[in-house]
């Protein structure tokens, strides 16, 4: 049976988001820039059942994020405790991470700032492909099985230093082997995972199923002909964002 | 309440869904399905899933507002207490002739698309 095989759900799934997260789960299996694809998708693994973790729960009532320690709960196999780490704080409590934690992250030396933005490309396909499911109360996707091969290291030779905490493709930049992630003014949530092209490729990607086409974005009357209107549509965008609490 | 067909129903979709309460989650989709149909529910669960993505990348990555969206949303940011909000101190304050020109903006956007929507 193929991944995402949705017609025994109680309600009618466009094809086109069944598509879109088979690209992903594709793209989860195979071998990235700096993790392998076992790598990615043990990654994808803790990022999954770091949901409901004691120890994430108690930071995030803590007056500080940094001032609780202990041990993880959730599927960590394969899984280095640094990574696992980060992996629950982006899951857990992201609106409280700061530059001075990834700084600190990364100057242990074990991951680069290209394991990094790979590792948040990983969860936050999950957090969206799961956060629909968990949604509708449908089962989650079995993760699929690793290809074997190495990681390419491929690192954009645009991507610099910037505003941001990781470096990225600046505007006007994106060109190249990078020509179809953004052209022109790109906004910073676009230009965020650059460093690592396929993140930005699949975010575009499930953007277009689960939300707007990125190109419709600027517009708030555009609407792909969805069953809801766009002012329905950012009102659930806003409210998500809201209880997150992300200031962008 | 917002104004928008349905608001209610959605809004308590997106609480019960980012909170994890499956109850409050089962009924929410049944107000869901019962005010707005099934394909409204799904496309509503897949804005949950996009925006759980989206807000990731923008704190993982520490990224500013883009300053255009911080000129013209300075006034209503100040005044829905979004600035309190841990990220925001990776956005400059706007302040001076980018505060007033963001005020202006803000003005005529709205009208702006109104005209955008009717063609």
């Amino acid at each position: 049976m193929a991944a995402f095989d949705y017609s025994s759900a109680p309600f009618p799934i466009r094809a086109d988001l069944s598509e879109a997260y088979r690209i992903t789960w594709r793209w989860l299996a195979r071998p990235g820039s700096w993790w392998t694809g076992a790598e990615k998708l043990a990654i994808a693994a803790a990022s999954r059942s770091a949901r409901g973790c004691a120890l994430c729960a108690e930071r995030k009532q803590a007056l500080s994020p940094f001032a609780v320690d202990g041990e993880h709960e959730g599927e960590h196999a394969g899984v280095a405790e640094e990574t696992v780490d980060t992996v629950h704080r982006l899951v857990g409590d992201p609106s409280r991470l700061s530059r001075s934690w990834l700084e600190k992250l990364l100057a242990q030396g074990r991951i680069s700032d290209g394991h990094y933005v790979e590792l948040l490309g990983i969860v936050v396909c999950m957090a969206s492909i799961d956060g629909f499911h968990r949604a509708l109360g449908l089962p989650l996707e079995p993760l699929p099985a690793p290809e074997p091969g190495s990681p390419s290291g491929y690192r954009p030779a645009t991507a610099v230093p910037g505003v941001a905490w990781v470096p990225m493709i600046p505007d006007g930049k994106a060109d190249g082997a990078e020509s179809d992630l953004y052209s022109g003014r790109a906004p910073n949530v676009l230009r965020a995972m650059s460093l690592v092209p396929d993140c930005v490729r699949q975010m575009r990607s499930l953007s277009m199923a689960q939300y707007v086409p990125i190109a419709m974005v600027p517009d708030p009357t555009a609407n792909p002909g969805r069953a809801i209107s766009r002012a329905q549509i950012e009102l659930v965008a806003g409210r998500v964002s809201a209880l997150n609490e992300c200031f962008y | 309440m917002s104004g928008v067909p349905g608001g209610e129903a959605l809004t308590a979709l997106a609480e019960a869904a980012v909170g994890g309460d499956e109850q409050a989650l089962r009924a929410a989709r049944e107000s869901v399905r019962r005010a707005l149909g099934d394909e409204a529910l799904v496309d509503a669960a897949a804005v949950v899933g996009n925006f759980e993505r989206m807000v990731r990348i923008a704190d993982g990555t520490g990224i500013p507002l883009d300053e255009p969206m911080a000129m013209i949303t300075a006034d209503m940011r100040a005044e829905l207490s979004i600035d309190a909000y841990g990220g925001a101190e990776r956005t400059g304050e706007i302040r001076g002739a980018k505060r007033l020109a963001g005020r202006l903006l803000s003005r005529v956007l709205p009208t702006a698309f109104k005209l955008l929507a009717r063609r």
